[in-house]
C-alpha cells in the first residue's frame, strides 16, 4: 500500500513493488493520458511531474512516490478551464498526432513553474527529452513562448 | 472564403491536450485476453514443426494459433499478396510471425511465447540486392528474387549526352529508415453488436484492412469491421497490416475481446522500413546549365516481402528527372527481394531517395559550370505545357519556378551571413538548395475516394468519410471543405470517419492524396447536397431552381431577397434524410510497360528548400541552423496544418540527412535509433505558394510528403558548400562527414 498526492488529492493504492509509476497510473488508476512510447526512458511520452520535476514515469518504481506529489496531464486542466499551455498548444498548432503532447505539456509546465521567463534555448532544453515525430517542435516552442510572453506582460 | 484558407484548430485537438484521446493501448475493454506474437529468430528457414505443448501448460494460456488456424487466404499485401500473417512453411526475415498466444494476462502470454518451440531447417539467406540477383542466389519467393523492373524512356539519351558539354556521373546510396512514430502499435478485437469481427487500432486505411481481414478469415466483407483509433503517427508504416490480422484471427476463434500491444522493440523489428536505394545517376548539360539528358539506374531492397516495393520502384523512376525539363531520359529501376527487414511505404515512396540523387547532381552541375544553384534550377524548371518524362503534358499548377523565385532572396541573405565565419575557424558554413516535385495520389492506377453528407429532419448534419486522420489534420480539412460549401461552421457538422461500419472507401492516407482526392469527394458530396436542397426548396416553395442558391446554410432567392430558408428547416419540412454523395478519382492512365509512357498523376506539388548549415571541421558534426521551405500546395485549405506538415517534414528530413540509420540486427529501440530532438531541428521558415490546381478542391493539391523530400538534399548540398566535399551515402553521420573532410585534407598539398 502506498500513499501519495495525485493531482492535488491524497490517494492510497495497493501496488506490486516491481510496478512502474507509469503502469500504476495507466493500469490501476486508469489514467490513460500518460503514454508509453518506449518504456526505457528515451521518448518522454510518459513524462509526469514528481514534486514538480519532470520524470519519465516508465523509469520510476511506483513505491518510490510514497509521500510525494505526482501530477499528470489529467490534473492540469479540464474542458471548462484549460491550462494556459493547453490553450496555447491549440492556438499554435503544436499538436498533430498528439501522442507526445501530454508529456511535452508536463515538461513545459514544470519549466514555467521553475523559470517563468525562459529563453528560447531554455525551452528547447526543457523539452529535449520529449521526442515528437510529427511537428518538428517549432510550433510547440512557439506555443510555450507565447505563454511566457503572456506571463511577462502580466508581471510588468 | 469563410472556412477554407483559415488555420482553424484541429477538431480533435481538445481531447489531445487534455490527455483524453484514446490511442491503441488506451482502449477500454472488459477482461480481454492478451495476445503475444511468437517471432522467428532466423532470416531464412523452413519451419519443420511448431511445438506448443509446453506453452499450453502455462496457467492462463487459452489458445495458441499457427498458420493452420487461418481459415482463409494467409497472404496479404497492398499490391502483391505475398506476405503471410503467420508463417506456414518458411520464414523469410528475423522477426516474422510464426505463432500467436492468447492468455488471461500479459505475463502468461509472454511466458508462453518463450516456451513455444519452433524447429527450423536453415536456408541460405540473402542480405543484399546484388547478391539476390546473382544466378545462384537462393530463391526467396518462388517467382524469383526480382520483384519488379520498370523502364522509362523519352527521346534518345545517346544523342542527349552527345549534345552535352558536361557530363556528371555518380552513385548515391540510402539506407533503411524507420518511421519511428511514437505510439507502439496496439489494438482491440471483439465481436460487435451486429456479430462482426471488429478490430480497433491505429491505421492509415480502414477499408484496406477490412478487405485483408475478410479474405484472411474467409468472411464476407460485411462481417468484418475496422475502426481507426486515435493514431499516434503513421508516415506510411500503418498502410500495411500491423496488429489487425492477429486481433481478428483471435477474435474470430475465441469470440471474446482480445488485446494486443506490441513492445516498442517489436515495432522497430517488424514494421516496414524506408527502402534502401542505390542510384547510379548520369546527367548531361550544356554550358548554360540546361539539361540534355539523364540516365538513371535504381536498385532497391524490398526485403522479405513486396509491400509497397513496386510503388517505390516505379515512383522513384518517374520522379528521377526532378522537377526539370529533360529532353532525353532513360531510367531502369529494379526492386529486389532479400532476407532483410521488409521495406514498405514511408513518407515519399522512394522520392526522398531519388531527390537526394537528382539534387546532388544539380548541385554538382551548378558548381562545375559556376552557375548560381537557384539560377540553374530556374533554367531547367518545369513549366505549364512541358511534357514530363512519361510524356504527360503539364496543364496547370506548375509552381516550381515560383518557389525558386520566392526563395532567391533568402539565399542572398544567407550568403551575407557567411561572411563572419572567420571568427571560429573550425566551423565552416554552407548554403544548400534543393527542389522537388511530387505526384499526388497513387501511380497510374485508379485510387478513388467516396464521401457522403446528410441532413436529418431533426437538423443534424453528418459528414461521412473513410479517411484516416493520422495527426496531419484531414478531419479538420474535411469539415472545412463541407463548411465552405454549405456555408455553415464546422461545429455544426458532425464528422463520422474511418469506421467501415459507417463510412465508405476513401483509399489510404498516403501519397499526399487525401486533401486532393478525398477533399474532392467531400466537395462533390457537399455540392450534391446543395443541389438536392435547392430542388427540395423549389418543390416546397414553388420557386424555380435556377432562382435559388445556397449561402450561409440557407437557401436564398435571387429575385426575392426576403426568401432565406435554413437548410435545416427544409430538411425538417421534408421529414426524411437528404443525402449528398460524392466520388472522385484523379484522371490518370496506366504506364506503358516498355517505355513508362502515360499519365501517372493528375497533379504535382512542387517545392524548393534552402538549408543553412554549419560543419565542425574537427568533429564532423553538422548543425542545420535554418531551412527556408517554399511549397506550391495549390491552395492551403488550412494554412496552419500546411505549415505543420512543412515544419514536421523538415525535421524528419533532417533526421534522414544526418542521423537516421536502421541497422538490421543492431537497431532495437530509440536508444540506438536516433531521431531529431528539439535541439537538433533547424528553425524553419515556411513559405506557401498557391498556384491553384483547377481540378483540386478550391485549387488544393497536397503537402504531406513534400517537405521531407526537399530537406535532405538541401542539407547535403549545404555540407558540400561548407566543406568542398560531397556526401554520397545517407545519413551524413559524423564519421562520414569527417571522412569526407579528411579526404580533402589528404588531397590538398
Ligand atoms: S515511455 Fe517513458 S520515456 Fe518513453
Ligand atoms: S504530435 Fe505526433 S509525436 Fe508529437
Amino acid at each position: 500500500m502506498i500513499r501519495f498526492i495525485l493531482n492535488g488529492r491524497e490517494i492510497e493504492v495497493e501496488v506490486p513493488p516491481h510496478w512502474t509509476l507509469l503502469r500504476l497510473l495507466r493500469e490501476r488508476l486508469e489514467l490513460k493520458g500518460t503514454k508509453e512510447g518506449c518504456g526505457i526512458g528515451e521518448c518522454g511520452a510518459c513524462t509526469v511531474l514528481l514534486d514538480g520535476m519532470p520524470v519519465n514515469s516508465c523509469l520510476v518504481l511506483a513505491p518510490k512516490v510514497e509521500g510525494r506529489r505526482v501530477e499528470t496531464i489529467e490534473g492540469i486542466g479540464n474542458k471548462e478551464s484549460l491550462h494556459p499551455l493547453q490553450k496555447s498548444f491549440i492556438e499554435f498548432g503544436a499538436v498533430q498526432c498528439g501522442f507526445c503532447t501530454p508529456g511535452v505539456l508536463m515538461s513545459a509546465k514544470s519549466l514555467l513553474e521553475r523559470n517563468p521567463h525562459p529563453t528560447r534555448e531554455e525551452i528547447k532544453e526543457a523539452i529535449s527529452g520529449n521526442l515528437c515525430r510529427c511537428t518538428g517542435y517549432q510550433q510547440i516552442i512557439e506555443a510555450i513562448e507565447a505563454v511566457v510572453n503572456h506571463l511577462k506582460r502580466e508581471t510588468i | 472564403m469563410k472556412y477554407v484558407g483559415i488555420g482553424i484548430p484541429n477538431v480533435d485537438v481538445l481531447e489531445k491536450v487534455l490527455g483524453q484521446a484514446r490511442y491503441g493501448a488506451d482502449l477500454p475493454s472488459e477482461s480481454p485476453l492478451h495476445l503475444k506474437v511468437v517471432r522467428s529468430t532466423k532470416p531464412h528457414a523452413k519451419i519443420v514443426e511448431i511445438l506448443t505443448e509446453e506453452a499450453l501448460c502455462i496457467s492462463g494460456v487459452e489458445r495458441i494459433f499457427t498458420a493452420k488456424d487461418i481459415p482463409g487466404r494467409n497472404l496479404v499485401g497492398t499490391i502483391t499478396k505475398d506476405q503471410p500473417v503467420l508463417a506456414s512453411d518458411r520464414v523469410r526475415y528475423v522477426g516474422e510471425a510464426v505463432a500467436l498466444i492468447a492468455a488471461e494476462n500479459p505475463e502468461a502470454s509472454e511466458e508462453a511465447a518463450k516456451k513455444v518451440i519452433v524447429i527450423y531447417e536453415d536456408l541460405p539467406h540473402v542480405t543484399s540486392p546484388e547478391e539476390a540477383l546473382s544466378i545462384d542466389a537462393p530463391l526467396i519467393h518462388e517467382k524469383g528474387n526480382l520483384l519488379l523492373e520498370f523502364h522509362l524512356r523519352k527521346g534518345d539519351v545517346q544523342t542527349g549526352f552527345k549534345e552535352a558539354e558536361v557530363i556528371i556521373e555518380e552513385t548515391y546510396t540510402t539506407t533503411w529508415v524507420d518511421h519511428a512514430y511514437l505510439e507502439p502499435d496496439a489494438g482491440l478485437g471483439y465481436i460487435d453488436e451486429e456479430g462482426r469481427v471488429t478490430v480497433i487500432c491505429p491505421t492509415q486505411n480502414v477499408h484496406y484492412d477490412q478487405k485483408e481481414i475478410a479474405s484472411l478469415l474467409s468472411l464476407p466483407l460485411e462481417k468484418v469491421r475496422i475502426i481507426q483509433s486515435t493514431t499516434g503517427g503513421g508516415f506510411g508504416g500503418r498502410l500495411d497490416l500491423t496488429v489487425q490480422g492477429f486481433l481478428a484471427l483471435a477474435t474470430f476463434h475465441l469470440k471474446r475481446p482480445v488485446k494486443l500491444i506490441y513492445t516498442p522493440e517489436e515495432v522497430f523489428q517488424v514494421i516496414s522500413k524506408r527502402h534502401p536505394l542505390k542510384i547510379r545517376y548520369k546527367s548531361g548539360a550544356k554550358k548554360d546549365g540546361t539539361l540534355t539528358a539523364v540516365e538513371v539506374d535504381i536498385l532497391g531492397d524490398t526485403g522479405a516481402y513486396a509491400s509497397y516495393g513496386p510503388t517505390v520502384c516505379i515512383r522513384s523512376a518517374i520522379h528521377a528527372t526532378g522537377p526539370y525539363k529533360v529532353p532525353n531520359v532513360k531510367v531502369r529501376s529494379r526492386m529486389v527481394y532479400t532476407n532483410n527487414p521488409w521495406s514498405g511505404a514511408m513518407r515519399g515512396f522512394g522520392v526522398p531517395q531519388i531527390a537526394f540523387a537528382h539534387e546532388s547532381q544539380m548541385d554538382i552541375l551548378a558548381r562545375v559550370l559556376e552557375i548560381d544553384p537557384i539560377e540553374i534550377r530556374l533554367r531547367n524548371a518545369l513549366q505549364v505545357g512541358y511534357e514530363t518524362a512519361t510524356g504527360q503534358p503539364l496543364m496547370a499548377s506548375v509552381g516550381i519556378g515560383e518557389t525558386l523565385k520566392k526563395i532567391r532572396i533568402f539565399t542572398e541573405e544567407a550568403r551575407g551571413g557567411r561572411k563572419d565565419e572567420s571568427r571560429e575557424p573550425k566551423i565552416k558554413r554552407g548554403i544548400g538548395v534543393s527542389s522537388m516535385w511530387y505526384g499526388i495520389g497513387y501511380t497510374g492506377i485508379a485510387n478513388p475516394s467516396t464521401a457522403q453528407i446528410e441532413i436529418h429532419p431533426e437538423g443534424e448534419i453528418r459528414l461521412f468519410t473513410g479517411v484516416a486522420d493520422i495527426g496531419q489534420g484531414s478531419n479538420t480539412i474535411a469539415l472545412q471543405i463541407a463548411s465552405e460549401t454549405l456555408g455553415l461552421p464546422p461545429d455544426e457538422i458532425q464528422l463520422i470517419h474511418a469506421d467501415t461500419g459507417f463510412t465508405t472507401d476513401a483509399g489510404p492516407t498516403a501519397a499526399s492524396r487525401q486533401t486532393y482526392i478525398s477533399g474532392n469527394a467531400i466537395l462533390r458530396a457537399s455540392k450534391d447536397l446543395e443541389r438536392k436542397m435547392i430542388k427540395e426548396a423549389s418543390r416546397l416553395f414553388g420557386i424555380g431552381e435556377n432562382d435559388l442558391f445556397l449561402e450561409e446554410g440557407k437557401i436564398k432567392s435571387r429575385r426575392a431577397p426576403r426568401i432565406s430558408i435554413p437548410i435545416k428547416e427544409i430538411a425538417k419540412r421534408c421529414g426524411t434524410v437528404i443525402r449528398g454523395e460524392g466520388t472522385f478519382d484523379p484522371e490518370t492512365t496506366p504506364l506503358d510497360p516498355e517505355t513508362g509512357k502515360g499519365v501517372p498523376y493528375a497533379t504535382y506539388a512542387f517545392a524548393t528548400h534552402v538549408a543553412e548549415v554549419e560543419v565542425d571541421m574537427e568533429t564532423g558534426k553538422v548543425k542545420v541552423n535554418r531551412v527556408i521551405a517554399c511549397h506550391d500546395v495549390g491552395k492551403a485549405i488550412n494554412p496552419k496544418n500546411v505549415i505543420g506538415q512543412i515544419i514536421g517534414g523538415v525535421a524528419m528530413g533532417t533526421g534522414f540527412a544526418l542521423m537516421e540509420e536502421f541497422i538490421p540486427g543492431k537497431t532495437t529501440s530509440f536508444v540506438n535509433y536516433l531521431i531529431p530532438t528539439s535541439k537538433d531541428v533547424p528553425e524553419v521558415i515556411p513559405i506557401i505558394v498557391e498556384d491553384k490546381e483547377p481540378t483540386g478542391p478550391f485549387g488544393a493539391k497536397g503537402v504531406g510528403e513534400c517537405a521531407l523530400i526537399a530537406t535532405a538534399p538541401a542539407i547535403i548540398n549545404g555540407i558540400a558548400d561548407a566543406i568542398g566535399k560531397r556526401i554520397y551515402r545517407l545519413p551524413a553521420s559524423l564519421e562520414r562527414v569527417l571522412e569526407a573532410i579528411q579526404k580533402r585534407k589528404m588531397k590538398s598539398p
